[in-house]
């Protein structure tokens, strides 16, 4: 959508000021339009390459999970970590070990994987749903930990900042993701807490 | 109805003498039944994930799209500019709005490339800030990470089953993701402004 600068329309006529009436008119909705057009063309796009991809690969697992009678036996080994503070507490703290924090992060795979796992557990009643919240920041306190030299790079660092930056954050999770976690579950009081017993 | 009477009847004929499979080839069908049972599970749930996200999705994000082209992404530049000032009032511009808006605008990953505006000493804690949004964010914007929308659905989806609404889940998580960004920004300006002054004492010290 370009907008030129046009002369000052020749004197007279009032066909000329209809003219530049209806110019605008259309450029204007013209853009509205087009805009819309190519927003919904970078969607279907994201769908198609991102999002459906992931459905299917999750819509596997999860029918894997479920029928072959693995997710019994995964809700026991979850069940004692994530309905309880400290257990979430402990999950946060593995997931930022500055060692595995880059090796749980690309894609945000195993968060993903891990969030619907639990989803189905909180659908079953095994985990409270009022544990949602403090959940959400337990199974994350890695992300991004695979992406700190690109993503400074993208921010234009120097090495030395590279350097510097990537044990920085890494260390900064230890503190940040418990912490995290914490603030969650004091935030999560009252969220429904009416379907708790 | 003659069909299904022929068919009922051809049924109950041949009820007593057809016996469920045993032995080998029995085990074989049912180990193919629970086969085929595995992603037939599957398929209902990507059925329900298609038509139960999908279609809001689309919708939510060709206008989030357009709006965003409507205001222009260039216009956050200047806040990267206010950013990298010091002084304790600058914080929460630096860790909490840039980082925000950052994310809603340029999305993961190009939300990054704010970090230019900042000085060295800032960078890292700026990418710490907003890599940590793109979860938070997608609880109610979506087009942010589209890419990593399960962190956040997975566990909504439970919430869904139990018959509750997400809607309370997606702002309390958008809310404290922003208290996160926050701190998490500022431990990691102190952490690293605390490891370059060590290196910078080191190399002196090789120097000397």
């Amino acid at each position: 959508m370009t907008t030129t600068t046009k002369p000052a329309p020749p004197s007279g006529g009032g066909m000329n000021a209809l003219n530049n009436l209806l110019v605008g008119v259309g450029k204007s909705v013209g853009g509205i339009v087009g805009t819309l057009y190519q927003a919904g063309r970078d969607t279907i796009d994201t769908v198609i390459r991102n999002i459906l991809p992931f459905m299917a690969f999750i819509a596997v697992l999860i029918g894997i999970i479920n029928e072959s009678g693995l997710g019994d036996k995964l809700a026991h080994l979850v069940e004692p970590l994530a309905g309880n503070l400290i257990g979430l507490l402990a999950i946060s703290v593995f997931c930022a070990i500055p060692i595995l924090s880059p090796v749980l992060g690309p894609g945000a795979v195993i968060a993903q994987v891990v969030g619907v796992i639990l989803g189905t557990r909180i659908a079953e009643g095994d985990i409270p749903p009022q544990y949602a919240l403090p959940a959400l920041f337990a199974i994350d306190p890695q992300v991004g930990c695979d992406f700190i030299p690109v993503g400074l790079a993208l921010g234009e660092a120097e090495a030395e900042t590279v350097e510097v930056g990537v044990p920085a954050v890494l260390i900064s999770r230890l503190v940040t993701g418990p912490l995290s976690v914490v603030l969650a579950y004091f935030a999560s009081f009252g969220l429904y807490s009416s379907s708790s017993s | 109805m003659p069909l299904t009477v022929m068919a009922s009847g051809l049924a109950h004929a041949a009820d007593p003498t057809v016996e469920p499979p045993g032995g080998v080839f029995g085990a074989l069908a049912d180990a193919a039944s629970w086969f085929i049972g595995l992603f037939q599970a599957g398929g209902d749930v990507f059925l329900g994930l298609v038509t139960g996200i999908i279609p809001t999705l689309i919708v939510l994000l060709t206008f989030v799209n357009a709006l965003i082209r409507w205001i222009g992404p260039e216009r956050i530049d200047k806040l990267g500019e206010y950013a990298a000032r010091p002084g304790l009032q600058w914080y929460p511009v630096r860790y909490l709005v840039l980082p925000v808006l950052a994310v809603f605008f340029l999305t993961n990953p190009m939300a990054y490339t704010m970090g230019r505006f900042l000085p060295e000493r800032y960078k890292p804690a700026f990418y710490d800030s907003a890599v940590s949004f793109v979860h938070p964010i997608t609880g109610i914007f979506p087009h942010a990470n589209p890419g990593e929308l399960f962190v956040y659905l997975g566990i909504a989806a439970g919430i869904t089953g139990l018959g509750l609404n997400t809607s309370d889940l997606a702002v309390r998580y958008l809310i404290v993701g922003m208290v996160v960004i926050l701190l998490r920004g500022i431990l990691t300006e102190i952490i690293t402004a605390r490891m370059l002054a060590r290196r910078t004492a080191t190399t002196e010290g090789a120097a000397a």
